[in-house]
Protein backbone atom coordinates (compact mmCIF):
# COMPACT_ATOMS: atom_id res chain seq x y z
CA UNK A 1 0.00 0.00 0.00
CA UNK A 2 2.65 2.41 1.44
CA UNK A 3 4.78 1.67 -2.05
CA UNK A 4 2.12 2.55 -4.37
CA UNK A 5 1.63 5.67 -2.79
CA UNK A 6 5.45 6.36 -3.36
CA UNK A 7 5.06 5.38 -6.64
CA UNK A 8 1.76 7.62 -7.43
CA UNK A 9 3.65 10.82 -5.58
CA UNK A 10 6.64 10.65 -8.31
CA UNK A 11 6.92 12.00 -11.36
CA UNK A 12 6.58 15.47 -12.82
CA UNK A 13 3.46 14.51 -14.80
CA UNK A 14 1.63 13.56 -12.06
CA UNK A 15 2.47 16.19 -9.92
CA UNK A 16 1.37 18.32 -12.81
CA UNK A 17 -1.47 17.00 -12.85
CA UNK A 18 -2.27 17.19 -9.03
CA UNK A 19 -2.19 20.63 -9.13
CA UNK A 20 -3.99 20.91 -11.95
CA UNK A 21 -7.14 19.54 -10.37
CA UNK A 22 -6.92 21.19 -7.29
CA UNK A 23 -6.21 24.31 -8.76
CA UNK A 24 -9.98 25.87 -8.71
CA UNK A 25 -10.65 24.30 -5.49
CA UNK A 26 -7.08 25.67 -4.14
CA UNK A 27 -7.39 28.94 -5.39
CA UNK A 28 -11.24 29.49 -4.58
CA UNK A 29 -9.62 28.65 -0.66
CA UNK A 30 -6.66 30.57 -0.13
CA UNK A 31 -8.57 33.69 -1.94
CA UNK A 32 -11.40 33.16 0.97
CA UNK A 33 -8.54 32.74 3.40
CA UNK A 34 -5.15 34.49 2.74
CA UNK A 35 -6.91 38.22 1.92
CA UNK A 36 -9.45 37.93 4.97
CA UNK A 37 -6.78 37.00 7.39
CA UNK A 38 -4.43 39.19 6.14
CA UNK A 39 -6.74 41.79 6.70
CA UNK A 40 -7.62 40.35 10.35
CA UNK A 41 -4.10 40.28 11.23
CA UNK A 42 -3.74 43.83 10.66
CA UNK A 43 -6.91 45.00 11.78
CA UNK A 44 -6.18 43.60 15.16
CA UNK A 45 -3.22 46.50 15.52
CA UNK A 46 -5.43 49.14 15.11
CA UNK A 47 -8.14 51.18 16.75
CA UNK A 48 -10.98 51.50 14.26
CA UNK A 49 -14.77 51.12 14.03
CA UNK A 50 -16.94 51.87 11.68
CA UNK A 51 -19.72 53.13 13.96
CA UNK A 52 -17.38 56.59 13.98
CA UNK A 53 -15.72 58.82 10.98
CA UNK A 54 -12.59 58.51 12.96
CA UNK A 55 -9.68 57.59 11.05
CA UNK A 56 -7.93 54.10 12.03
CA UNK A 57 -5.12 54.63 14.39
CA UNK A 58 -1.90 52.05 14.78
CA UNK A 59 -2.33 50.69 18.22
CA UNK A 60 0.08 48.02 18.02
CA UNK A 61 -0.64 45.91 21.26
CA UNK A 62 -2.95 48.07 22.61
CA UNK A 63 -6.32 45.49 22.02
CA UNK A 64 -4.52 42.87 22.93
CA UNK A 65 -3.74 44.04 26.38
CA UNK A 66 -6.99 46.04 26.46
CA UNK A 67 -8.52 42.36 25.68
CA UNK A 68 -7.23 40.33 28.39
CA UNK A 69 -8.36 43.26 30.92
CA UNK A 70 -11.44 43.20 29.90
CA UNK A 71 -14.38 41.88 31.82
CA UNK A 72 -16.35 40.97 28.91
CA UNK A 73 -13.95 38.72 26.93
CA UNK A 74 -13.41 36.90 30.09
CA UNK A 75 -17.04 36.18 30.91
CA UNK A 76 -17.73 35.19 27.25
CA UNK A 77 -14.25 33.08 27.77
CA UNK A 78 -15.65 31.99 30.83
CA UNK A 79 -18.95 30.86 29.62
CA UNK A 80 -17.68 28.90 26.54
CA UNK A 81 -16.03 26.83 29.38
CA UNK A 82 -18.59 26.32 31.27
CA UNK A 83 -20.84 24.84 28.39
CA UNK A 84 -17.42 22.61 27.63
CA UNK A 85 -16.93 21.57 31.16
CA UNK A 86 -20.71 20.73 32.09
CA UNK A 87 -22.01 19.99 28.78
CA UNK A 88 -19.54 17.44 27.51
CA UNK A 89 -19.61 15.04 30.72
CA UNK A 90 -23.49 15.22 30.85
CA UNK A 91 -23.44 14.21 27.47
CA UNK A 92 -20.61 11.20 27.48
CA UNK A 93 -22.20 10.13 30.25
CA UNK A 94 -25.77 10.12 29.06
CA UNK A 95 -24.08 9.03 25.39
CA UNK A 96 -22.69 6.15 26.74
CA UNK A 97 -25.33 4.73 28.62
CA UNK A 98 -27.69 5.14 25.72
CA UNK A 99 -25.00 3.37 23.07
CA UNK A 100 -24.86 0.57 26.35
CA UNK A 101 -28.20 0.25 26.26
CA UNK A 102 -28.99 0.12 22.47
CA UNK A 103 -25.48 -2.06 21.53
CA UNK A 104 -27.44 -5.24 21.66
CA UNK A 105 -29.87 -4.99 18.35
CA UNK A 106 -33.51 -5.83 19.02
CA UNK A 107 -36.51 -5.94 16.46
CA UNK A 108 -36.66 -1.99 15.73
CA UNK A 109 -33.52 -0.60 17.17
CA UNK A 110 -32.05 0.44 13.60
CA UNK A 111 -35.32 2.65 13.95
CA UNK A 112 -34.91 3.44 17.28
CA UNK A 113 -30.93 5.20 16.63
CA UNK A 114 -32.39 6.86 13.55
CA UNK A 115 -35.43 8.85 15.60
CA UNK A 116 -32.93 9.51 18.20
CA UNK A 117 -30.31 11.08 16.62
CA UNK A 118 -32.70 13.11 14.68
CA UNK A 119 -31.89 16.07 17.09
CA UNK A 120 -28.15 16.47 15.29
CA UNK A 121 -29.48 17.84 12.18
CA UNK A 122 -31.98 20.22 13.40
CA UNK A 123 -31.63 23.48 11.74
CA UNK A 124 -29.90 25.59 14.91
CA UNK A 125 -31.81 28.54 14.52
CA UNK A 126 -35.14 26.15 15.17
CA UNK A 127 -33.64 24.31 17.94
CA UNK A 128 -32.67 27.91 19.71
CA UNK A 129 -36.18 29.04 19.10
CA UNK A 130 -38.30 25.51 20.07
CA UNK A 131 -36.16 25.91 23.57
CA UNK A 132 -37.77 29.13 23.56
CA UNK A 133 -40.99 27.75 23.24
CA UNK A 134 -40.25 24.71 25.44
CA UNK A 135 -38.65 26.69 28.19
CA UNK A 136 -41.11 29.78 28.15
CA UNK A 137 -41.73 30.75 32.00
CA UNK A 138 -45.45 30.80 31.61
CA UNK A 139 -46.87 28.80 28.86
CA UNK A 140 -43.80 26.48 28.69
CA UNK A 141 -44.30 22.55 28.62
CA UNK A 142 -41.44 22.02 30.95
CA UNK A 143 -42.87 24.54 33.59
CA UNK A 144 -46.04 22.63 33.76
CA UNK A 145 -44.54 19.25 33.87
CA UNK A 146 -42.31 20.31 36.80
CA UNK A 147 -45.01 21.58 38.43
CA UNK A 148 -45.93 18.05 38.73
CA UNK A 149 -42.71 17.42 41.19
CA UNK A 150 -43.90 20.23 42.96
CA UNK A 151 -41.21 22.56 41.78
CA UNK A 152 -42.16 26.23 41.38
CA UNK A 153 -42.33 27.81 37.46
CA UNK A 154 -38.89 28.80 36.32
CA UNK A 155 -37.88 32.01 34.41
CA UNK A 156 -35.23 30.03 32.67
CA UNK A 157 -33.91 32.54 30.45
CA UNK A 158 -34.27 35.42 32.46
CA UNK A 159 -31.56 34.63 35.40
CA UNK A 160 -28.34 33.82 34.65
CA UNK A 161 -27.63 30.91 35.65
CA UNK A 162 -30.73 29.17 34.55
CA UNK A 163 -30.14 30.46 31.19
CA UNK A 164 -26.90 28.83 31.14
CA UNK A 165 -28.35 25.59 32.38
CA UNK A 166 -30.92 26.25 29.61
CA UNK A 167 -28.16 26.62 26.42
CA UNK A 168 -26.54 23.57 28.24
CA UNK A 169 -29.91 21.57 28.02
CA UNK A 170 -30.52 22.82 24.72
CA UNK A 171 -26.84 21.57 23.57
CA UNK A 172 -26.77 18.31 25.18
CA UNK A 173 -30.62 17.59 23.55
CA UNK A 174 -28.57 18.10 20.43
CA UNK A 175 -25.51 16.45 20.80
CA UNK A 176 -25.71 13.44 23.28
CA UNK A 177 -27.13 11.33 20.47
CA UNK A 178 -23.81 12.48 18.18
CA UNK A 179 -22.08 10.71 21.60
CA UNK A 180 -24.19 7.56 21.33
CA UNK A 181 -23.99 6.67 17.47
CA UNK A 182 -20.03 7.27 17.74
CA UNK A 183 -19.25 5.30 20.97
CA UNK A 184 -21.51 2.39 19.50
CA UNK A 185 -19.35 2.56 16.71
CA UNK A 186 -16.69 2.42 19.33
CA UNK A 187 -18.36 -0.75 20.91
CA UNK A 188 -18.80 -2.72 17.44
CA UNK A 189 -15.30 -2.71 16.77
CA UNK A 190 -14.17 -4.64 20.17
CA UNK A 191 -14.32 -8.02 19.00
CA UNK A 192 -16.43 -10.31 20.09
CA UNK A 193 -13.42 -12.62 21.51
CA UNK A 194 -12.69 -10.24 24.12
CA UNK A 195 -16.17 -10.33 25.70
CA UNK A 196 -16.19 -14.06 25.39
CA UNK A 197 -12.85 -14.35 27.17
CA UNK A 198 -13.97 -12.38 30.21
CA UNK A 199 -17.36 -14.51 30.43
CA UNK A 200 -15.12 -17.42 31.13
CA UNK A 201 -13.04 -15.37 33.64
CA UNK A 202 -16.26 -15.23 35.42
CA UNK A 203 -16.40 -11.54 35.81
CA UNK A 204 -19.74 -9.80 36.23
CA UNK A 205 -21.28 -7.56 33.57
CA UNK A 206 -20.19 -4.43 36.08
CA UNK A 207 -16.59 -5.56 36.07
CA UNK A 208 -16.39 -6.40 32.20
CA UNK A 209 -17.55 -2.95 31.85
CA UNK A 210 -14.95 -1.06 33.63
CA UNK A 211 -12.43 -3.10 32.83
CA UNK A 212 -12.59 -3.89 29.35
CA UNK A 213 -15.29 -2.24 27.55
CA UNK A 214 -14.40 1.28 29.09
CA UNK A 215 -10.27 1.08 28.18
CA UNK A 216 -11.32 -0.54 24.60
CA UNK A 217 -13.59 2.86 24.31
CA UNK A 218 -11.29 5.52 25.02
CA UNK A 219 -10.09 6.08 21.76
CA UNK A 220 -13.50 6.77 20.57
CA UNK A 221 -14.24 8.69 23.91
CA UNK A 222 -11.54 10.87 22.71
CA UNK A 223 -12.10 11.44 19.73
CA UNK A 224 -15.78 12.49 20.93
CA UNK A 225 -14.79 14.87 23.21
CA UNK A 226 -12.38 16.72 21.21
CA UNK A 227 -15.11 17.08 18.66
CA UNK A 228 -17.80 18.41 20.98
CA UNK A 229 -14.64 20.38 22.10
CA UNK A 230 -14.64 22.22 18.80
CA UNK A 231 -18.20 22.22 17.79
CA UNK A 232 -18.85 24.16 21.51
CA UNK A 233 -16.13 26.42 20.55
CA UNK A 234 -17.92 27.69 17.47
CA UNK A 235 -21.52 27.54 19.03
CA UNK A 236 -23.40 30.83 17.84
CA UNK A 237 -26.98 30.32 16.02
CA UNK A 238 -28.91 28.39 19.12
CA UNK A 239 -27.50 30.66 21.57
CA UNK A 240 -28.16 33.72 19.91
CA UNK A 241 -31.59 32.76 19.07
CA UNK A 242 -32.45 31.44 22.69
CA UNK A 243 -30.62 33.85 24.65
CA UNK A 244 -28.99 36.11 22.56
CA UNK A 245 -25.85 35.97 25.38
CA UNK A 246 -28.65 37.36 27.55
CA UNK A 247 -29.91 38.33 30.50
CA UNK A 248 -27.45 41.03 30.53
CA UNK A 249 -24.10 39.13 29.47
CA UNK A 250 -24.68 35.90 30.96
CA UNK A 251 -24.59 33.40 28.47
CA UNK A 252 -22.16 35.26 25.74
CA UNK A 253 -20.03 32.85 24.40
CA UNK A 254 -16.54 33.99 22.53
CA UNK A 255 -18.61 33.61 18.68
CA UNK A 256 -21.59 35.70 20.26
CA UNK A 257 -19.04 38.34 21.60
CA UNK A 258 -17.17 38.54 18.49
CA UNK A 259 -20.34 38.90 16.45
CA UNK A 260 -21.78 41.71 19.01
CA UNK A 261 -18.39 43.44 18.66
CA UNK A 262 -18.54 43.17 14.81
CA UNK A 263 -21.84 43.95 14.27
CA UNK A 264 -23.73 45.80 17.33
CA UNK A 265 -20.40 47.88 18.08
CA UNK A 266 -18.42 48.05 14.87
CA UNK A 267 -15.46 47.89 16.85
CA UNK A 268 -13.33 46.74 13.53
CA UNK A 269 -10.16 46.45 16.10
CA UNK A 270 -11.42 44.29 19.17
CA UNK A 271 -13.11 42.34 16.76
CA UNK A 272 -10.27 41.35 14.97
CA UNK A 273 -8.55 40.67 17.47
CA UNK A 274 -11.16 38.54 19.39
CA UNK A 275 -10.82 36.67 16.28
CA UNK A 276 -7.25 36.61 16.22
CA UNK A 277 -7.52 34.89 19.10
CA UNK A 278 -9.84 32.42 18.80
CA UNK A 279 -8.11 31.32 15.52
CA UNK A 280 -4.54 31.01 17.65
CA UNK A 281 -6.71 28.70 20.59
CA UNK A 282 -8.61 26.97 17.41
CA UNK A 283 -4.82 26.10 15.35
CA UNK A 284 -3.96 24.46 19.01
CA UNK A 285 -7.13 22.33 19.02
CA UNK A 286 -6.37 21.03 15.43
CA UNK A 287 -2.83 20.28 16.22
CA UNK A 288 -4.19 17.81 18.24
CA UNK A 289 -7.06 16.38 16.89
CA UNK A 290 -3.58 15.71 13.82
CA UNK A 291 -1.89 13.77 16.54
CA UNK A 292 -4.75 11.91 18.14
CA UNK A 293 -7.10 10.65 15.89
CA UNK A 294 -5.29 11.08 12.46
CA UNK A 295 -1.80 9.69 13.41
CA UNK A 296 -4.20 6.60 14.86
CA UNK A 297 -6.17 6.25 11.68
CA UNK A 298 -3.13 6.14 9.68
CA UNK A 299 -1.85 3.57 12.23
CA UNK A 300 -4.89 1.19 11.28
CA UNK A 301 -5.13 -0.58 7.81
CA UNK A 302 -8.46 -0.54 6.59
CA UNK B 1 -13.72 -18.41 40.08
CA UNK B 2 -14.47 -20.31 36.68
CA UNK B 3 -15.67 -23.88 38.62
CA UNK B 4 -18.91 -22.83 39.82
CA UNK B 5 -21.35 -25.48 39.54
CA UNK B 6 -24.97 -23.23 38.62
CA UNK B 7 -27.37 -24.75 40.39
CA UNK B 8 -31.34 -24.88 39.02
CA UNK B 9 -32.03 -21.89 41.57
CA UNK B 10 -29.09 -19.86 40.78
CA UNK B 11 -30.45 -20.48 37.33
CA UNK B 12 -33.69 -19.27 37.79
CA UNK B 13 -32.71 -16.31 39.93
CA UNK B 14 -30.05 -15.30 37.03
CA UNK B 15 -33.43 -15.32 34.49
CA UNK B 16 -35.10 -13.23 36.51
CA UNK B 17 -32.38 -10.89 36.81
CA UNK B 18 -31.93 -10.78 33.09
CA UNK B 19 -35.78 -10.01 32.82
CA UNK B 20 -35.19 -7.54 35.01
CA UNK B 21 -32.53 -5.85 33.31
CA UNK B 22 -34.25 -6.32 29.65
CA UNK B 23 -37.63 -4.22 31.00
CA UNK B 24 -35.04 -1.79 32.61
CA UNK B 25 -33.20 -1.54 28.96
CA UNK B 26 -36.38 -0.74 27.49
CA UNK B 27 -37.93 1.45 29.64
CA UNK B 28 -34.87 3.88 29.93
CA UNK B 29 -34.48 3.54 25.72
CA UNK B 30 -38.26 4.94 25.85
CA UNK B 31 -37.42 7.65 28.45
CA UNK B 32 -34.37 8.65 26.41
CA UNK B 33 -36.94 8.49 23.14
CA UNK B 34 -39.45 10.30 24.54
CA UNK B 35 -37.04 12.92 25.98
CA UNK B 36 -35.03 13.82 22.75
CA UNK B 37 -38.20 13.45 20.51
CA UNK B 38 -40.19 15.60 22.88
CA UNK B 39 -38.84 19.02 21.61
CA UNK B 40 -39.16 18.19 17.46
CA UNK B 41 -42.80 16.68 18.88
CA UNK B 42 -43.69 20.61 20.04
CA UNK B 43 -42.29 22.31 16.83
CA UNK B 44 -44.31 19.73 14.77
CA UNK B 45 -47.87 20.31 16.87
CA UNK B 46 -47.03 23.99 17.27
CA UNK B 47 -47.66 23.95 13.86
CA UNK B 48 -51.25 23.24 13.91
CA UNK B 49 -52.02 25.40 17.01
CA UNK B 50 -54.16 28.36 17.00
CA UNK B 51 -52.96 31.25 18.29
CA UNK B 52 -54.29 30.71 21.54
CA UNK B 53 -53.67 27.37 22.12
CA UNK B 54 -49.92 28.80 22.51
CA UNK B 55 -51.61 31.18 25.69
CA UNK B 56 -52.87 28.34 27.63
CA UNK B 57 -51.86 26.82 30.64
CA UNK B 58 -51.66 23.97 31.51
CA UNK B 59 -50.34 23.74 27.33
CA UNK B 60 -51.70 21.84 24.81
CA UNK B 61 -50.61 18.96 24.03
CA UNK B 62 -52.34 17.84 21.29
CA UNK B 63 -54.02 20.60 19.01
CA UNK B 64 -57.67 20.87 18.67
CA UNK B 65 -57.57 20.85 15.01
CA UNK B 66 -55.46 20.02 12.43
CA UNK B 67 -55.54 22.95 9.90
CA UNK B 68 -53.12 23.90 7.09
CA UNK B 69 -53.47 27.62 8.13
CA UNK B 70 -49.97 28.73 9.95
CA UNK B 71 -48.37 27.00 7.23
CA UNK B 72 -50.43 29.63 4.05
CA UNK B 73 -49.97 32.43 6.41
CA UNK B 74 -46.14 31.49 6.92
CA UNK B 75 -45.88 31.29 3.68
CA UNK B 76 -47.66 34.36 2.01
CA UNK B 77 -47.70 36.83 5.00
CA UNK B 78 -44.48 36.41 6.33
CA UNK B 79 -42.26 35.73 3.58
CA UNK B 80 -42.37 31.81 3.62
CA UNK B 81 -42.03 31.76 0.26
CA UNK B 82 -38.92 33.69 -0.43
CA UNK B 83 -37.15 32.20 2.41
CA UNK B 84 -37.55 29.18 0.89
CA UNK B 85 -36.34 30.02 -3.40
CA UNK B 86 -33.63 31.70 -1.44
CA UNK B 87 -32.56 28.66 0.64
CA UNK B 88 -32.81 26.55 -2.17
CA UNK B 89 -31.11 28.78 -4.94
CA UNK B 90 -28.18 29.20 -2.46
CA UNK B 91 -27.89 25.45 -0.68
CA UNK B 92 -27.98 24.30 -4.36
CA UNK B 93 -25.28 26.06 -6.07
CA UNK B 94 -22.72 26.55 -3.32
CA UNK B 95 -23.41 22.86 -3.65
CA UNK B 96 -22.58 22.42 -6.81
CA UNK B 97 -19.45 24.98 -6.28
CA UNK B 98 -18.52 23.38 -3.64
CA UNK B 99 -18.40 19.48 -4.67
CA UNK B 100 -17.02 20.87 -8.33
CA UNK B 101 -14.33 22.37 -6.57
CA UNK B 102 -13.72 19.97 -3.77
CA UNK B 103 -13.77 16.62 -5.54
CA UNK B 104 -11.03 17.60 -8.05
CA UNK B 105 -8.75 18.94 -4.76
CA UNK B 106 -9.80 16.04 -2.67
CA UNK B 107 -8.66 13.61 -5.37
CA UNK B 108 -5.84 15.41 -5.74
CA UNK B 109 -5.43 15.25 -1.93
CA UNK B 110 -6.30 11.74 -1.61
CA UNK B 111 -4.48 10.29 -3.94
CA UNK B 112 -1.06 12.28 -4.83
CA UNK B 113 -0.64 13.67 -1.38
CA UNK B 114 -0.35 16.76 -2.77
CA UNK B 115 0.61 19.25 -0.26
CA UNK B 116 1.20 17.01 2.15
CA UNK B 117 0.27 17.14 5.84
CA UNK B 118 0.81 21.13 5.72
CA UNK B 119 -1.99 21.18 3.38
CA UNK B 120 -4.24 18.47 5.11
CA UNK B 121 -3.86 20.44 8.11
CA UNK B 122 -4.96 23.28 6.52
CA UNK B 123 -8.28 22.28 5.05
CA UNK B 124 -8.61 21.05 8.65
CA UNK B 125 -7.72 24.00 10.45
CA UNK B 126 -10.44 26.16 8.24
CA UNK B 127 -13.20 22.87 9.40
CA UNK B 128 -12.65 23.74 12.60
CA UNK B 129 -12.48 27.69 12.79
CA UNK B 130 -15.25 29.31 14.13
CA UNK B 131 -16.59 30.89 11.13
CA UNK B 132 -17.58 34.10 12.93
CA UNK B 133 -13.39 34.79 13.04
CA UNK B 134 -13.90 35.17 9.07
CA UNK B 135 -17.17 37.29 9.48
CA UNK B 136 -15.45 41.17 9.85
CA UNK B 137 -12.96 40.81 7.15
CA UNK B 138 -15.48 39.32 4.58
CA UNK B 139 -17.74 42.23 5.40
CA UNK B 140 -15.33 44.33 4.88
CA UNK B 141 -14.08 43.10 1.33
CA UNK B 142 -17.88 42.04 0.20
CA UNK B 143 -19.10 45.89 1.04
CA UNK B 144 -15.93 47.27 -0.94
CA UNK B 145 -16.77 44.52 -3.89
CA UNK B 146 -20.49 46.00 -3.49
CA UNK B 147 -21.46 42.66 -3.52
CA UNK B 148 -23.55 42.43 -0.10
CA UNK B 149 -27.00 41.16 0.06
CA UNK B 150 -27.00 39.58 -3.07
CA UNK B 151 -26.72 35.62 -4.26
CA UNK B 152 -23.04 35.88 -5.37
CA UNK B 153 -22.02 36.76 -1.79
CA UNK B 154 -23.38 33.60 -0.28
CA UNK B 155 -21.92 31.36 -3.07
CA UNK B 156 -18.99 32.36 -1.97
CA UNK B 157 -19.15 33.11 1.58
CA UNK B 158 -19.94 29.26 1.83
CA UNK B 159 -17.75 27.89 0.13
CA UNK B 160 -15.54 28.94 3.39
CA UNK B 161 -17.78 27.08 5.41
CA UNK B 162 -18.12 23.69 3.39
CA UNK B 163 -15.05 23.09 1.71
CA UNK B 164 -13.35 22.02 4.03
CA UNK B 165 -15.89 19.56 5.10
CA UNK B 166 -16.36 18.22 1.62
CA UNK B 167 -12.83 18.17 0.55
CA UNK B 168 -11.99 16.55 4.20
CA UNK B 169 -14.73 14.05 3.54
CA UNK B 170 -14.04 13.01 -0.03
CA UNK B 171 -10.37 13.19 0.83
CA UNK B 172 -11.43 9.63 2.55
CA UNK B 173 -14.13 8.51 -0.22
CA UNK B 174 -11.13 8.51 -2.58
CA UNK B 175 -8.62 6.77 -0.12
CA UNK B 176 -10.89 4.04 -0.04
CA UNK B 177 -10.50 3.03 -3.47
CA UNK B 178 -7.56 0.65 -4.38
CA UNK B 179 -4.69 2.04 -6.07
CA UNK B 180 -4.63 -1.10 -8.58
CA UNK B 181 -7.90 0.39 -10.10
CA UNK B 182 -6.42 3.31 -11.60
CA UNK B 183 -2.67 1.82 -12.28
CA UNK B 184 -4.43 -0.99 -14.00
CA UNK B 185 -6.19 2.04 -16.25
CA UNK B 186 -2.83 3.90 -16.51
CA UNK B 187 -1.36 0.52 -17.86
CA UNK B 188 -3.79 0.34 -20.23
CA UNK B 189 -2.85 3.05 -21.50
CA UNK B 190 -5.61 5.54 -20.48
CA UNK B 191 -4.59 8.95 -19.74
CA UNK B 192 -5.01 9.91 -16.01
CA UNK B 193 -7.83 12.49 -16.60
CA UNK B 194 -9.64 9.95 -17.95
CA UNK B 195 -9.08 7.15 -15.75
CA UNK B 196 -10.20 9.73 -13.42
CA UNK B 197 -13.01 10.07 -15.20
CA UNK B 198 -14.01 6.60 -16.14
CA UNK B 199 -13.10 4.48 -13.89
CA UNK B 200 -12.24 6.59 -9.99
CA UNK B 201 -15.27 9.01 -10.67
CA UNK B 202 -18.19 5.77 -10.99
CA UNK B 203 -16.76 4.29 -8.05
CA UNK B 204 -16.58 7.40 -5.84
CA UNK B 205 -20.11 8.59 -6.99
CA UNK B 206 -22.40 7.19 -3.95
CA UNK B 207 -19.54 9.41 -1.19
CA UNK B 208 -19.47 11.92 -3.36
CA UNK B 209 -23.26 12.34 -3.55
CA UNK B 210 -23.76 12.22 0.34
CA UNK B 211 -20.98 14.80 0.71
CA UNK B 212 -23.44 16.65 -1.43
CA UNK B 213 -26.43 16.06 0.54
CA UNK B 214 -24.36 17.18 3.61
CA UNK B 215 -22.87 20.25 2.43
CA UNK B 216 -26.71 20.84 0.76
CA UNK B 217 -27.80 20.70 4.65
CA UNK B 218 -24.73 22.78 5.80
CA UNK B 219 -26.04 25.76 3.97
CA UNK B 220 -29.54 24.97 4.16
CA UNK B 221 -28.97 25.26 7.97
CA UNK B 222 -26.64 28.33 8.10
CA UNK B 223 -27.44 31.52 9.68
CA UNK B 224 -24.22 33.66 10.97
CA UNK B 225 -23.07 34.31 7.29
CA UNK B 226 -26.48 35.42 6.28
CA UNK B 227 -27.31 37.64 9.17
CA UNK B 228 -24.25 39.66 8.46
CA UNK B 229 -23.90 39.21 4.78
CA UNK B 230 -27.89 39.71 3.77
CA UNK B 231 -30.67 41.49 4.77
CA UNK B 232 -33.57 42.08 2.22
CA UNK B 233 -32.83 41.37 -1.58
CA UNK B 234 -31.55 37.77 -0.34
CA UNK B 235 -33.54 36.43 2.86
CA UNK B 236 -32.47 32.76 3.38
CA UNK B 237 -35.13 30.44 5.51
CA UNK B 238 -33.01 30.80 8.84
CA UNK B 239 -33.13 34.70 8.68
CA UNK B 240 -36.50 34.51 7.93
CA UNK B 241 -37.31 32.60 11.22
CA UNK B 242 -35.17 34.81 12.99
CA UNK B 243 -36.84 37.73 11.95
CA UNK B 244 -40.23 36.06 12.78
CA UNK B 245 -38.63 35.98 16.45
CA UNK B 246 -36.75 39.35 16.74
CA UNK B 247 -40.30 41.40 16.30
CA UNK B 248 -42.90 42.53 18.86
CA UNK B 249 -45.27 40.07 18.79
CA UNK B 250 -44.17 36.17 17.87
CA UNK B 251 -46.51 34.55 15.83
CA UNK B 252 -45.60 31.20 17.14
CA UNK B 253 -47.82 28.99 15.03
CA UNK B 254 -46.83 30.09 11.38
CA UNK B 255 -42.93 30.37 13.28
CA UNK B 256 -43.58 26.35 13.96
CA UNK B 257 -44.79 25.90 10.38
CA UNK B 258 -41.57 27.31 8.94
CA UNK B 259 -39.32 25.64 11.59
CA UNK B 260 -40.65 22.05 10.32
CA UNK B 261 -40.36 23.22 6.72
CA UNK B 262 -37.08 24.37 7.93
CA UNK B 263 -36.01 21.14 9.27
CA UNK B 264 -37.29 18.44 7.23
CA UNK B 265 -34.45 17.80 4.82
CA UNK B 266 -31.99 17.24 7.98
CA UNK B 267 -34.50 15.01 9.02
CA UNK B 268 -34.61 13.12 5.69
CA UNK B 269 -30.65 13.30 5.49
CA UNK B 270 -30.90 11.72 9.57
CA UNK B 271 -33.40 8.87 8.75
CA UNK B 272 -31.99 7.91 5.41
CA UNK B 273 -28.42 8.39 5.23
CA UNK B 274 -27.67 7.03 9.23
CA UNK B 275 -25.18 5.34 8.26
CA UNK B 276 -23.31 8.01 6.68
CA UNK B 277 -24.03 10.68 9.27
CA UNK B 278 -21.07 9.38 12.22
CA UNK B 279 -19.03 9.84 9.11
CA UNK B 280 -19.23 12.89 8.22
CA UNK B 281 -20.50 14.04 11.75
CA UNK B 282 -16.42 12.81 12.80
CA UNK B 283 -15.09 14.27 10.17
CA UNK B 284 -14.44 10.95 8.12
CA UNK B 285 -12.47 9.59 11.76
CA UNK B 286 -15.08 6.79 12.45
CA UNK B 287 -15.76 5.08 9.29
CA UNK B 288 -19.80 3.87 10.47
Amino acid sequence: MLNNNRALTLGESQKRFALLMAAPGLVALILLVAGPLLYMFVNSLFVKTLATPVPPRFAFLKNYLELFQNVRFWNAFKNTMVIMVVGIPVQSALGLLMALLLFKKFPGSKVVIALFLIPVMITPVVSGFEWKIILDERFGPINYLISFLGAAPKAWLAKPVLAMISIIIMDTWQWTPFVTVVLLAGLSAIPKQVYEASSVDGSSSWETLWRITMPLLKPMFALVVLLRIIFIFKIFDPVQVLTGGGPGIATETLSVLTYIYGFKNFNVGMTSTLAVIQLIIMVIIAKLFMAIVMKRNAGSTE
Amino acid sequence: MSNIILTNESLLKRARIRRLFSILRFLLIGIFLVSFMFPVFWIAIGAFKVSGEFYSYPPVFWPSSFGFDNFTRAFTVFGGVRGLVDSLVVASANTLLVIGFGMLLAYSMGRFKLGGDDLSFFVLSLLFAPPVIATMPLFMIFKTLKILDTYPVLFVSYILINMPFAVWIMKGFFEDIPHQIENAALLDGYSRLHAFRKYILPLAVPGIAVTALFVFIFSWNEYLFALIFTRSNVQTLTLTLSGMIGGHEIHWGELSALSLVAITPGIILTLFFQKYLVRGLTFGAVKG
